[in-house]
């Protein structure tokens, strides 16, 4: 999927990698892709719930593995 | 209306510390309005350095676990407050309790207010989410 931009957040726990989305979604503009990297099992729920919430769009989610990719487009 | 958080914290063990912490700054990452209330024991994670053991005979593995949570990103105590307060999280310490505890105004880490019961209570009064963390 093509993206704007790439946020590491393989090997952190609960909360921190939503909250680093949160701080990263703020620096991208609107209708650009963001494409967040995890590998902590709750971020498969919180990551959906965060897009929901927010109102960003969660474009996709791809499973390699224990690696999550999710693509937010920007609201 | 933006969503709104309150949580009390009366205890100021390790776990008790960080569980606001890791609550409010998820909910400040959703754009809830987060305040949280420190009462008892949970006054004194305010003072300008605040170094939270585990609670009981687990305070000798504190060191352990923080290492621990340091390589999920999870940042020390005092970093996380800081953090949390960058994104808009509300810290207040009470009234009443710092006096019991022996906190004083000049104790406290910059940014945090001092509220009476009754503030708390009316920032409360239409949260739609209310915790007690002790």
């Amino acid at each position: 999927m093509q993206k704007d931009a790439t946020l590491d957040a393989r090997g952190l726990m609960c909360p921190m990698p939503i909250v680093q989305l949160a701080k990263k979604v703020k620096e991208l503009k609107s209708g650009q892709v963001l494409e967040l990297l995890a590998d902590d099992v709750g971020a498969k729920e919180d990551v959906p719930a965060w897009c929901s919430r927010t109102g960003n769009q969660l474009a996709g989610t791809e499973e390699e593995g224990k690696l999550l990719k999710f693509y937010i487009k920007v609201k | 209306m933006a969503d709104k958080l309150c949580m009390v914290v009366s205890e100021g063990t390790f776990d008790k510390a960080y569980m606001p912490l890791i609550m409010g700054t998820t909910a400040a990452a959703t754009g809830t309005e987060v305040h949280v209330f420190y009462t008892f024991f949970g006054t004194g994670l305010l003072k300008k350095v605040a170094k939270p053991k585990l609670p009981g005979m687990y305070r000798l593995f504190t060191g352990m676990f923080s290492k621990k949570m340091k390589k999920v990103g999870i940042p020390s105590h005092d970093e996380f407050m800081k953090q949390a307060m960058d994104m808009g999280v509300n810290f207040y310490a009470c009234t009443t309790t710092m006096g019991l505890m022996g906190v004083k105004e000049e104790d406290l880490k910059p940014g945090v207010k001092i509220l009476g019961a009754a503030s708390f209570l009316k920032l409360a009064a239409d949260a739609n989410t209310t915790l007690f963390i002790g």
